[in-house]
């Protein structure tokens, strides 16, 4: 038994050094020529107090403005059950994730802009833009992250709502209400996370240096300043910040009193179609569909031919492949076993120590890639050549980042397989690879399927830690899409835009398909 | 057995005339920024004109920006692989000098199109330019005539800038304000910032959004309708001329004290002054080439604008005050 409690913080502790040791690396740089020592002036004034509350305040708003309808958009797609496009719709909810932010911010205003679809001129700039752009990030992410959670409601549960006479109000008081209470709060915090985080988007559309966030105030430092002190405590305190807004929220959080049930979990059923699910599923398509679109349009027009018959943008998208589904494997694994142990202590009713682990995988994203990139770069370089080594720490660092959306879409149905099967699997002493081929994969695959999903979207999306590096030979299409940018290659980078988009679409397709099943989403 | 064998003899033999290729043929590793090592900048023809001449390999490795490549510089210290640097501007030669990683050049600077006198001696220029806001013709019928037109009229353009703690040309025109207005910038700023629609992370946001018409006129460079021009024969836009003079931005390169190359990286640094490298400049980085006259650039160039009198601040006061400067910018405009 000791041996498995141990092994249940075996993935906590690769992560705890894993960003520990690459800040450390950062801190010993005190001796380095052109190190300036840090201003202490600085932790007392009122520019780092502003940058902290807008940081809060503005990812607060964003994750509640992200969440919120997504519940409802998750429900309508839930309950309205099989329809023409649903799949279609549901993978397109998982681009904008891979929308590197320029391209995001430029979609934005295209649609949102003085010369835009709906136009909001000047008074786009500001708490409204941000919102506008978050939202577009985060609902059909969340709507991704939520939909499963309405599948795992046994269909005899449905049943008997019938036969009791449930109305509407009934069945959300005692059906789905209960069930979206254990997931809401970790989805939440990841949304909250990633606009914490929230970087060019939030400087660009905020309107001005109104809107810091400190990862804007970490980049500074690292760069301009060159303060790597500063930068490692100002990533702490951000890691601090998000730890306890993460204690607080799994406050509200319980564990699930999983019934002990062999009931299927679909609950695809046509006799909950509404009218209003339709408006909300139309609403999203639409408000999510619009950035998308004016891309599309953009690109379109653009000089496909010139940019497509490019050599070099193929050998982009090619490492960009690589990175995603790189990211992803390494993501599921780290992922997989963490949970493991996770679900493993909330057996012996170690409940909080469960949640702490989780925990760990679930606050990591909030580490800024650059400083664990710098950091590790510090590290290797006395000993390597760098240059060989970008493609195994970007992926390193993009699969910690994806961490959190594997433990938000694998960390129900876990839990749920682990108190359903695991006496079954005591008494059959079914267990290692055994286990997971018997009865682990095919239950788990679904969810894992998604959450590799996402991860590769993430990371084929990353712009930071490849950016550090930097060398010819190893571009990344958002990366190539940025130099395009640069060079007033504007048109031209919105197509290549368009092809990490197709290529992300593809992936999400193929990685749903063949790992999650025939059964969409 | 026989196959190992046979394979490995293959690969001793591969590595010795690799080895011996690389012994005949020595590698210069140049650090600049991705835009100039980019497929479609100065980098692959820079690349394969010096190839010609020095018999050797030059490789280039594309950094996020100057101040990226100078960061990568400090934390590789005596390890790096870089033989030179091209890409910082002089706002970053002061900082560049005191990490003591650098060589003197040992070459001087003959047939200087720059509009001032230039005595370092640890880096040379290759070219310059000068911010400017650029607009649409079409859309704006009356630019401003001068920086202070622009921030004193209260119904004047709206304006997209950059922010001078991510950017260059937002750092750029915070030194350009100061320089015009000295202790007064904040006021000056104060009187701006009604007209700015946002200050974005870098040169790209703000130029898209410029594109997207979310602003009137847009920070960017006196070359850059020369681009639109040349690249799109689109002559809608224009850098508007102020009548005080426009900042400048002058690109250089140097040596690293630590590389084993350094008679080879004084011959680049000699090609980079010559005409081939210099006429390769304008319509790759579209800056101006730091050597070549007027009559030697291409004809589009004559129809933008004359930037002079070119201001600039010495590299030691930047250095010594810009932390001081961006933070005085900071507290007017989150007010």
């Amino acid at each position: 038994m000791t041996l498995t409690l141990r092994s249940a913080y075996r993935v906590p502790v690769i992560l705890a050094v894993l960003v520990l040791a690459p800040m450390a690396g950062l801190l010993s740089l005190g001796q380095l020529p052109g190190f300036e020592p840090q201003d202490l002036q600085f932790w007392q004034s009122a520019y780092i107090r502003r940058v902290i509350f807008f940081s809060l305040w503005q990812a607060l708003l964003s994750a509640l403005f992200s969440v919120i309808p997504a519940i409802l958009v998750a429900r309508a797609f839930a309950l309205n059950g099989n329809f023409r496009f649903r799949s279609l719709l549901l993978r397109l909810f998982g681009l904008p994730l891979v929308v590197p932010s320029v391209v995001a911010v430029l979609g934005i205003v295209s649609v949102y802009g003085s010369n835009g679809w709906l136009p909001l001129g000047r008074s786009l700039y500001g708490i409204n833009g941000i919102l506008l752009a978050h939202v577009f990030f985060n609902l059909p992410l969340a709507v991704r992250l939520l939909l499963p959670i309405w599948q795992a409601i046994p269909r005899h549960y449905w049943q008997l709502g019938e036969q009791m006479g449930f109305s509407k109000w009934h069945r959300w008081r005692y059906l789905e209400w209960p069930a979206l209470k254990e997931g809401l709060p970790g989805v939440l915090l990841l949304v909250f996370m990633l606009c914490l985080t929230s970087f060019a988007v939030v400087l660009t559309l905020g309107g001005g240096p109104k809107s810091t966030t400190l990862e804007v105030a970490i980049y500074q430092s690292l760069r301009f300043d060159f303060d790597p002190a500063q930068a490692v405590m100002l990533a702490l305190l951000q890691l601090s910040l998000c730890v306890l807004v993460a204690v607080v929220m799994l406050r509200f959080q319980r564990l699930p009193e999983v019934e002990i049930s062999t009931s299927s979990p679909a609950s695809k059923s046509e006799s909950y179609r509404s009218l209003l699910n339709w408006v909300v599923i139309l609403f999203a398509g639409i408000y999510v569909g619009l950035p998308l679109a004016s891309l599309l349009i953009d690109g379109l027009s653009g000089p496909l031919g010139g940019v497509v018959s490019n050599i070099y943008l193929w050998q982009s998208a090619g490492n960009t492949l690589m990175l995603g589904l790189g990211a992803a494997t390494l993501s599921v694994i780290a992922g997989w076993f963490l949970l493991r142990g996770s679900s493993e202590l909330a057996n012996l009713g170690q409940f909080r120590r469960a949640q702490l682990v989780e925990l760990c995988g679930s606050v990591i994203y909030v580490v800024p890639p650059l400083v664990i990139g710098t950091g590790i770069f510090v590290l290797l370089s006395p000993y390597v050549d760098v240059f060989e080594w970008v493609y195994p720490v970007v992926v390193l660092v993009n699969a910690m980042m994806g961490l959190p959306f594997v433990i938000r879409t694998l960390s129900p149905a876990m839990r749920q397989n682990q108190m359903r099967y695991q006496f079954l699997c005591q008494s059959l002493a079914l267990s290692g690879w055994n286990r997971f081929r018997i009865v682990d994969w095919p239950l788990l695959r679904r969810p894992v399927g998604l959450s590799a999903a996402l991860v590769a979207a993430l990371a084929m999306g990353d712009l930071g830690v490849i950016a550090l590096f930097g060398t010819p030979d190893t571009a990344t299409l958002p990366l190539l899409i940025y130099q395009q940018m640069g060079a007033y290659l504007i048109p031209q980078a919105t197509v290549t835009a368009l092809v990490l988009l197709g290529l992300c679409l593809l992936v999400f397709w193929g990685l749903e398909r063949s790992i999650g099943g025939k059964t969409d989403a | 057995m026989k196959i190992i064998n046979r394979i490995i003899g293959v690969v001793f033999l591969w590595l010795l005339f690799t080895s011996i290729a690389q012994a005949a043929n020595p590698t210069l590793v140049i650090y600049t920024y991705d835009s100039f090592s980019s497929d479609w900048g100065p980098g692959p023809q820079v690349k394969k004109a010096f190839e010609e001449q020095c018999g050797c390999t030059v490789e280039m490795t594309g950094l996020e920006d100057g101040v990226s490549i100078l960061n990568r510089l400090k934390l590789e210290g005596k390890n790096t692989r870089a033989d030179i640097v091209l890409g910082i501007d002089t706002n970053l030669t002061a900082e560049a000098r005191a990490t003591g990683l650098f060589e003197t050049h040992n070459l001087s600077l003959e047939n200087s199109a720059l509009p001032g006198p230039w005595d370092d001696s640890m880096f040379l220029p290759y070219d310059y330019g000068y911010f400017a806001f650029v607009y649409n013709r079409e859309l704006l019928k009356n630019p401003p005539a001068s920086l202070k037109q622009l921030v004193e009229d209260p119904q004047g353009p709206t304006i997209l800038i950059q922010d001078p703690r991510t950017s260059t040309p937002g750092l750029g025109l915070l030194l350009w304000i100061k320089k015009i207005y000295g202790e007064q910038a904040s006021e000056a700023w104060a009187n701006l910032s009604d007209r700015i629609v946002t200050v974005s992370k870098g040169w790209s946001e703000a130029y898209g959004l410029f594109l997207k018409g979310e602003a009137d006129m847009v920070l960017s460079y006196t070359t850059s309708p020369a681009y639109h021009i040349i690249a799109e024969q689109d002559r809608r836009f224009a850098a508007a001329r102020f009548s005080e003079g426009h900042y400048q931005q002058i690109e250089v390169a140097g040596i690293v004290k630590s590389s084993q190359q350094k008679a080879l990286g004084r011959e680049f640094l000699a090609f980079m002054l010559g005409d081939r490298f210099q006429s390769i400049i304008p319509t790759t980085n579209w800056m101006y080439p730091a050597t070549l006259t007027a009559s030697e650039l291409p004809p589009e160039f004559s129809t933008l604008i004359d930037p002079s009198p070119a201001l600039l601040f010495d590299d030691k006061t930047v250095a010594r005050e810009r932390k001081l400067w961006v933070n005085e910018w900071l507290e007017t405009l989150v007010k």
